[in-house]
């Protein structure tokens, strides 16, 4: 019941469109402290939020270095233009197109 | 496969509709009050409406004319009568959907009579098309034998997350079980052109694709307009869009991943079964009007903050993620799936509850803006008039 609880309080939902993914969307808002889980290739992984991230923005599931590839939908949307922490939100302070620019 | 069954019209060139107007196609604006005036006159009849058609030339003209000879071909319309200011342009379209569709056509002009007696002569034909058509019964058919057509309008983060995919999951079902499935947008996949351009099943067909998407930025371009610089917008940037490649991505999994079979010229009719491409603007009414054209019989589309497309005779199920939109919008929605949005549903279930309410939709029941008539007949034009 406790761990019930604890999972009801604390965990948000975010949506993983693809396995290949290394961001998922905010189906709520994030605020730090708060924990998210994703299921990739069978392996679950609990990932703690560092910052405020609104409904629809993206969070980084793993650590991103810079010029890393950033993948949703399991296609390439952009790079990162600096490391990103797991946990963190990312947007366009931190990534950038790699068509257009 | 399995394919499911549903109740729709058989006609005469062996397509099938699921719905049974007799339709009321202007020419050009004389046309226009003739057929509104009918169409409020004899149950039954639909007024395709609207205002061009007069000192149009070359490729424009072209596709108005397919545009209006589409329509009346089309499976939803069991008979048309074809209504312009004289009898030359409005015979020959009437003649072509008649050679075409194999079903009745009537052809009436309005020089020389006046307006009156033109909706005097056109209602004694609409009466008598009415009651012919109405004999006509629905029959079991399979759903793979229907041209389905897809957009999205007004999206935000929730298309993205929930209606696109859903669309996307219910198109490769279609595909799968040998049906047409067709798309358009050409701005739209900006960003993810390459990735469309990949899944093409010829090189012929990706090339194509590349020189119609090209040559539309091209355009924008000489207009002064940057397609690719100004995306993603403020808005979209506020909703958590980053790049334009992740735009595109939203928009594109409306369609669903297999083999696109080639690309389709605006209201061009799919010449085979399987997914196509349209060269068609991103305006709903404009879209949705061209794949009526083509033969398409039903379409879906996906809204976030709740366009309300419909068209005269082909219904369109609008399909949201969103919950505000949902609740708000109910009378423009026909299926909601926000229960994606709130992690509470999969895209699996969304695309079955798509499929299911897609298959009343074929068997008669009216869609959202059937019911309210947001009647969106509009004729895309490629230049000015002379």
């Amino acid at each position: 019941m406790t761990s019930y609880l604890r999972w009801c309080v604390l965990q948000k939902k975010v949506y993983l469109h693809n396995e290949k993914d290394n961001v998922a969307v905010a189906l709520e808002d994030l605020e730090p402290g708060d924990t998210v889980v994703v299921n990739r290739n069978g392996v679950k992984k609990e990932i703690s939020v560092k910052e405020k991230i609104p409904f629809g923005h993206k969070i980084a599931l793993e650590t991103i270095k810079k010029d890393g590839e950033v993948y949703k939908y399991g296609a390439l949307i952009g790079v990162a233009t600096k490391d990103i922490e797991e946990g963190s939100h990312v947007h366009i302070h931190n990534i950038k197109s790699l068509k257009y620019n | 496969m399995e394919v499911p069954e549903i109740m729709g019209y058989k006609r005469e060139d062996g397509s099938v509709g699921i719905r049974n107007h007799v339709a009321l196609i202007a020419v050009d604006h004389a046309g226009a009050p003739v057929v509104e005036g009918v169409s409020k006159l004899i149950r039954g009849t639909e007024a395709v409406s609207h205002q061009y058609g007069r000192l149009q030339f070359g490729k424009d003209l072209e596709l108005t004319f397919e545009t209006l000879i589409g329509t009346g071909a089309n499976p939803n319309v069991a008979a048309a009568i074809v209504v312009g200011i004289e009898p030359n342009w409005t015979g020959k379209i009437a003649e072509e959907i008649e050679k075409r569709s194999k079903k009745p056509v009537r052809a009436v002009h309005v020089i020389r009579k006046g307006t009156i007696e033109a909706i005097e002569e056109t209602a004694k034909h609409a009466r008598q098309l009415v009651s012919w058509a109405t004999e006509l019964q629905r029959e079991p058919c399979k759903l793979s034998d229907l041209i389905v057509g897809t957009k999205c309008g007004a999206s935000d983060t929730t298309s993205g997350i929930a209606a696109n995919p859903v669309i996307g999951v219910v198109g490769g079902k279609i595909v799968d079980m040998g049906g047409t499935f067709i798309f358009g947008e050409t701005t739209e996949l900006a960003g993810g052109e390459h990735i469309i351009a990949e899944r093409f099943e010829t090189e012929e067909g990706k090339k194509k694709f590349l020189e119609v998407f090209n040559r539309y930025i091209e355009f924008a371009k000489s207009q002064g307009a940057d397609i690719l610089g100004s995306q993603p917008t403020q808005e979209n940037i506020a909703g958590g869009l980053t790049t334009i490649e992740e735009k595109a991505l939203g928009n594109i999994q409306k369609v669903p991943n297999r083999p696109i079979k080639g690309v389709l010229d605006p209201a061009e009719k799919p010449p085979g079964k399987g997914l196509w491409f349209m060269d068609t603007s991103s305006s709903a009414q404009e879209q949705v009007t061209l794949l009526a054209a083509a033969g398409a019989s039903v379409h879906l589309f996906s809204t976030g903050q709740g366009n309300t497309v419909g068209h005269q005779i082909l219904p369109v199920i609008k399909i949201t993620g969103n919950p505000i939109t949902a609740t708000k919008m109910s009378d423009n929605i026909d299926v909601d799936v926000s229960r994606i949005t709130k992690g509470e549903m999969s895209l699996e279930e969304g695309g079955e509850k798509v499929f299911e309410y897609m298959l009343k939709v074929c068997s008669g029941k009216l869609t959202a803006a059937e019911i309210v008539r947001h009647d969106n007949f509009a004729i895309t034009r490629l230049y000015p008039s002379m």
